[in-house]
Parts: structure tokens; C-alpha cells; sequence
């Protein structure tokens, strides 16, 4: 693993309820850089954050978070490294019972004893970062989805860290909000030189801020580069997924019987 | 599937969510407690503790009230009506209190319990706080653990005072049980030791399984709306048949003489 | 923060009215007084019947209670029953060498207890000691077999 790397997993194998989500997947994540993880719904990218996060137990194979294997960790040491990832999560998972302000607020409460004062500055700093300043004293119940998302991105930043991990940031979207939200993992990136790992479906938007996409089908890479590169692609399931045709090589159908065998077929409902 | 296939798996299975629950609750209390708990306990005991009392206390008068009156039929056919104060004392101390605030309490704190946990697991509250680096069985399970485990007795020892509140009211002051002969039976049956300690006692396991099986659920839950709708049900179940049959149990060895 | 203070002080309510719910329940459910003489002075008693008596009963003096039964086991060596009491340690203080125990009933149907007399002696009871002069339980069953054979005579 060479220095630039900050994130490195090796032949990765997970299953789920015995059917088989990741069948040897090897990933590198370069410091400082956005790298995006794209593939149909379904592929198990949100699957793949939890096992970096150690959130999940693999199979086989390792998942390295700079020095730390993280599946070796005990407990409290998985805690720690935690500290220093942040993690965007699709539903913004806002704690229901605390204002906006208590939910920024948490993650520096917990791990550092700073005086009041100084965590009310902190807090607003983030929430500026975010154009959430005026919502402070909100409860997560009274904002809309755009904003519950950026509150959540701001509590993800609160410390720092070193990884931020978004998961489907832009689902349920308005084009505004999708466009503030594209900014501001742009502008934490370059401002902050923090690592950041975009799993998305949004081709368009996730191609213009990352730095380098990995795309996943059916449990392993199947392609790896740059936007441009993937643009010009002539794999024709990278292709027909990057230009979103609806079928070809990847099938719209799940996979089924044969159509007229089916529609033939004595009804099974009795 | 061969019923011999079902029996193993659904063996198999309860065992297996035996080890679990067990698990978690060594994980949830095996922690030194810090001032931040003791605030989030706090709160929890407001919740689970003290929203509790209402159904608790017109429970407690009402059930008071019934044993007076049905006691009062039947002792006095035998002239005896004054053994009334010792039996609605006795059967509250040792049986009613602790049974029916567990069930009650069951109904309602747990089942709250469960379904506020395994939202905030549906939500992924539970994930994110796991990903702030702050482990929720700290943060989330260890304060509702406690807040039942010492609400409980307090709660019986409600609904004994009020009860026998209850048996005073229809038993004195509406049958003319002479007062006198209510509170001195009473005190010449009711041993402290034995009724009142051994009634906390019951109260104590019944506060700790039933919180146990409610904060359980939750956590362990599949976390979809039909998830969240069984495991309460299953807390209320559970809980309700885990008392009574513990309660069998530890009267015989409490009260029986082998 | 206003809300935070009534949470506090509805738990602080709550956990104080639990205790005195408990004071409430020891002094005027279970009639235990604290400052009441301890119950610690053991004497012992043999009687070749106890016909019915329970741990736990009561001991009493003059009618007045004073002490429970904390034990009843067999005597191997005289096969009798041997029954261990606790009382009121001033009580017992005062009770002579030659102190009788019986076994009395509450009522025809009641239940057992014991009745302590104090005599004339005038060496008094050592804590741990044992009171020689005993009356067993009357058994209702040997009274009438004993009526009856009378009768027959």
C-alpha cells in the first residue's frame, strides 16, 4: 500500500443470507482525492461503506483504513478509528430528539471536552459551511429532506475527519439542492484536502466531481478510471450504464423464466 | 420442510437469540458509568419511570378496591371481616403488586421502548451514532437498561401503598370495618422481612427481564415497519409471560416450604 | 433550559415518593418500628409435641408480643422437637431459670403460637439458654382418644 493510499480493500468476499453480494472486490482510495463508486441499485455499494466502517463482518478478505485493519479491531479501538470518518448516510439519520444545533453539536461533545463557548462556535462554523446557520434551533422533524441532508453533512464534518463517506447524496434531489450539495463535497474536498468516498447512482453529477470511479456489478470491479476514461469506455456494460440506456448487456428483466413459457403457465394462486 | 427439520431450526434459532440477548446485555452493562450517563438515565427515568405512574397508580386503586370488596364477602360469612387489612395487604405485598405493575409496565414502557429503539434502528440513528464513534449501547441502551431495572420497584411499591389506600377506602370507610382491627391485623400478619422485602424482590427480577426482553427487541429488530409492529408485540408477549412464569417460580422458592 | 429542571425534579419526586411509599410500608403495613428493642436474645425450647407451630410465629408474653420462632427442628438426641425463638432482649433479660413455654392455639381453629410465664427463681436466663419447662400443643385428636376410652372404662 503506497502512502497516497488511505483506503485499501483486498479481495473482498461478503454474503448476505447466503447469496453472495461481493465476490472479490479490490479498491484503493487515494488520500485527498474524491473517489466515486457507482453501479445499478442493488450492487451493494451502501453494503460496501459498512464494511469499511466496520460496520459489517466480510467474508474474507481485508479492508486496511490507513495503518488499521479494520475487521482486526477490537471494539473500542474500532471506536476511535471511527473518529476520524465521517459519514453521510442516505436518510441524513439525524438523532429525532435533538435540535439541529444538538445534532452538529454531538459528535464534538462526546469526543472532546472544549468549554461551551468554543463548541458554539464550531457548531455555526459548520452550519455557515452548510448555509444552515438560521436553522439552529429546528427540530430534524421540521426540515425538509435537502436540508436534513446538509444538517447531516454538517454533523458528518464536525470533527474533521480525515474520510468523509457520502452515501447516495444526491437520491431525492431538487436540482437546487442536488447542485448546493455537489458544491459543497467539492468545496470540502479542495478546502479541507479531506479523502471522500461518493457512492452513487447520479452519473452525471458524481462524474464531475470525482477524481477517480470504480464502477461494481455483479460482486466485483468492473471498471476503474477516470470520469474520461469511463466516458470513452468500450466495454459495453460500462457503456450502456454510463450513458443510462435502459437495456443491453445489463438485463432490465430480473432474472425469470422464459416470457411465454409464463404467461402460458397454470396460474400458480389457486 | 420435514417437522423434525422445523423443530431443529426453530430450536436452533431461540438459542441462538438466547446468546444474543445475552450478549448484548453483558455489552450494555459492562461499563463504568460517567456523568453524561447518569444524565441521559435521567431523562429516561422521566419516560419510563415517572409517565408511568398515572396507569400505575388507577391500577393499583382500583385492584386495592376490588380485593377489599371481594374480601369482605367472603370474610365475613365467617365473622372474620376484620383479617380484611391482612389480606389485601398480604395479597398485594407478595403477588398483585409485583405482577400486574410488571405487566402494566410492560404494556406500556416497553413496549414504547422497543418501538423508540427500532426506529431509531429503522432510521439509522442507531448507524450514524455508531459512525460519530460513540457506541449506542453506551449512549442508547445502558440509560433505558437502568431507568427500568430502578423504576420498577419503585412503581410496586406505588401501587402497594395505593392499593391498600383503596382497600382502606371500600373496607373502613364504606363497609365499617372497624379501623382499629384493619391496620392491627394488618400489622400483626404483614412480616417486613418476608412480605415487603420479598415483594421488592419479585419486582427487581421482573424489572430487569421485562426491560432486558423490551430494549432487546428493539435493537435486534428487522428494522421495516412490520419489523417494528412484531417486535413490540413480542416485548408485550414475552414480557407478560416471562413475569408470570417467573413469578410462579420465585413465589415457590420465597414462600414454599420444602 | 426550563423543560431539562422539571425533568429533574419529576425523577427527584419520583425516586423520594418510591422511599417514602417503602417508609409508609414498613411502619403502617408491616407495624416495623426501628426504634423498637431488637430482637436478638435465642433462647431454646424442647416439647414432644409441636402439633402445627410455624417458623415465623409468634412468641408471646402476657398475650404481647415479643419475639417470632426463627427455627424448629428434631432433637437426635431426645427425638423431640427443638424449637428456636428470638425475643425482645429486655424481655428476655427478665426471664427466670425456671420461665415455662407453651404452645397455645388463637381460637379453637387458629393458628399456633407460644406463650412465655416467667417464674419465681432467682437465677434468670442466660441469652442461649433453655427454658426446661415445657407444655406441648394439644392435640385435638388425642384429647377426644382419650375421652373416649375414658368414657368406655
Amino acid at each position: 500500500m503506497s502512502d497516497s493510499t488511505l483506503v485499501s480493500v483486498e479481495n473482498l468476499h461478503f454474503s448476505r443470507a447466503g447469496r453472495p453480494i461481493f465476490s472479490g472486490v479490490d479498491l484503493e482510495i487515494p488520500k485527498g482525492r474524491i473517489t466515486a463508486i457507482m453501479g445499478p441499485s442493488g450492487t451493494g455499494k451502501t453494503t460496501l461503506l459498512k464494511l469499511i466502517a466496520g460496520q459489517l463482518m466480510p467474508d474474507s478478505g481485508s479492508v486496511h483504513v490507513g495503518e488499521d485493519n479494520v475487521h482486526r479491531l477490537s471494539r473500542q479501538a474500532l471506536f476511535r478509528m471511527r473518529r476520524r470518518m465521517g459519514m453521510l448516510f442516505q436518510s441524513g439519520a439525524l438523532f429525532s430528539d435533538l435540535s439541529v444545533f444538538e445534532n452538529v453539536a454531538f459528535p464534538i461533545r462526546v469526543h472532546t471536552d472544549l468549554p461551551e463557548h468554543m463548541i458554539r462556535d464550531l457548531v455555526l462554523i459548520k452550519l455557515q459551511a452548510v448555509g444552515l446557520r438560521g436553522a439552529r434551533d429546528l427540530m430534524p422533524a421540521e426540515l425538509s429532506g435537502g436540508m436534513t441532508r446538509r444538517v447531516a453533512l454538517a454533523r458528518a464534518i464536525a470533527l474533521d475527519p480525515d474520510l468523509i463517506m457520502y452515501d447516495e447524496p444526491f437520491v431525492g434531489q431538487d436540482p437546487i439542492s442536488m447542485g448546493v450539495l455537489v458544491t459543497l463535497i467539492r468545496r470540502l474536498n479542495s478546502a479541507f484536502n479531506m479523502t471522500a468516498i461518493v457512492v452513487s447512482h447520479d452519473i452525471k453529477e458524481t462524474l464531475s466531481i470525482a477524481d477517480h470511479v470504480y464502477v461494481i456489478a455483479d460482486g466485483r470491479v468492473m471498471a476503474s478510471g477516470s470520469p474520461a476514461s469511463l466516458r470513452e469506455a468500450q466495454d459495453p456494460r460500462v457503456s450502456q450504464f454510463i450513458q443510462g440506456k435502459p437495456d443491453g448487456p445489463v438485463p432490465f428483466h430480473y432474472p425469470s423464466k422464459n416470457f411465454y413459457e409464463d404467461i402460458l403457465a397454470p396460474s400458480e394462486v389457486s | 420442510m420435514s417437522p423434525l427439520i422445523f423443530l431443529g431450526r426453530k430450536t436452533l434459532n431461540t438459542l441462538e437469540s438466547l446468546g444474543r440477548s445475552a450478549i448484548f446485555l453483558a455489552q450494555a452493562l459492562c461499563h463504568l458509568p460517567r456523568l453524561e450517563g447518569a444524565r441521559l438515565w435521567l431523562r429516561q427515568m422521566y419516560f419510563v419511570g415517572v409517565m408511568s405512574l398515572p396507569i400505575i397508580a388507577v391500577s393499583g386503586l382500583f385492584i386495592g378496591m376490588v380485593i377489599a370488596l371481594q374480601g369482605y364477602l367472603v370474610l365475613s360469612g365467617f365473622g372474620a371481616d376484620e383479617a380484611l387489612g391482612q389480606m389485601v395487604a398480604l395479597s398485594l405485598l407478595r403477588e398483585l403488586a409485583p405482577v400486574v405493575t410488571a405487566l402494566l409496565f410492560a404494556g406500556r414502557a416497553g413496549s414504547a421502548l422497543t418501538a423508540e429503539i427500532g426506529l431509531m434502528k429503522a432510521t439509522e440513528q442507531l448507524s450514524s451514532m455508531e459512525m460519530i464513534g460513540v457506541d449506542p449501547l453506551r449512549r442508547v441502551i445502558s440509560p433505558r437498561l437502568w431507568a427500568g431495572f430502578l423504576s420498577m420497584p419503585i412503581l410496586t411499591v406505588f401501587f402497594s401503598v395505593i392499593g391498600i389506600m383503596g382497600g382502606y377506602l371500600v373496607g373502613v370507610d364504606w363497609l365499617g370495618v372497624d379501623q382499629g382491627s384493619f391496620w392491627g391485623n394488618m400489622q400483626g400478619s404483614v412480616v417486613f422481612m418476608d412480605d415487603v422485602v420479598n415483594g421488592m424482590l419479585k419486582s427487581v427480577v421482573f424489572g430487569v427481564v421485562v426491560t432486558w426482553i423490551a430494549v432487546f427487541q428493539g435493537y435486534d429488530l428487522v428494522p421495516t415497519s412490520e419489523g417494528i409492529s412484531r417486535a413490540t408485540t413480542r416485548t408485550v408477549v414475552f414480557g407478560s409471560l416471562a413475569v408470570l412464569g417467573l413469578d410462579f417460580i420465585l413465589t415457590a422458592l420465597m414462600f414454599g416450604e420444602f | 433550559m426550563k423543560r431539562s429542571k422539571w425533568l429533574e425534579a419529576g425523577v427527584g419526586a419520583f425516586v423520594l415518593a418510591g422511599f417514602l411509599g417503602l417508609v409508609f410500608l414498613g411502619l403502617q403495613v408491616s407495624g416495623f418500628a426501628p426504634g423498637q428493642a431488637e430482637q436478638n436474645f435465642t433462647v431454646y425450647a424442647n416439647f414432644s409435641n409441636i402439633g402445627g407451630l410455624k417458623e415465623r410465629s409468634r412468641v408471646t408474653m402476657a398475650g404481647v408480643t415479643v419475639g417470632r420462632i426463627t427455627s424448629i427442628e428434631l432433637d437426635p438426641k431426645w427425638l423431640e422437637g427443638r424449637v428456636t425463638m428470638k425475643i425482645d432482649s429486655d424481655v428476655g433479660e427478665k426471664l427466670s431459670e425456671d420461665s415455662t413455654a407453651s404452645i397455645l392455639t388463637a381460637g379453637l381453629l387458629g393458628e399456633k403460637y407460644i406463650g412465655l410465664s416467667t417464674g419465681g427463681a432467682p437465677e434468670m436466663i442466660k441469652d442461649g439458654g433453655t427454658i426446661r419447662d415445657t407444655q406441648s400443643a394439644l392435640v385435638l385428636e388425642e384429647l377426644i382418644q382419650q375421652f373416649v376410652s375414658n368414657m368406655s372404662k
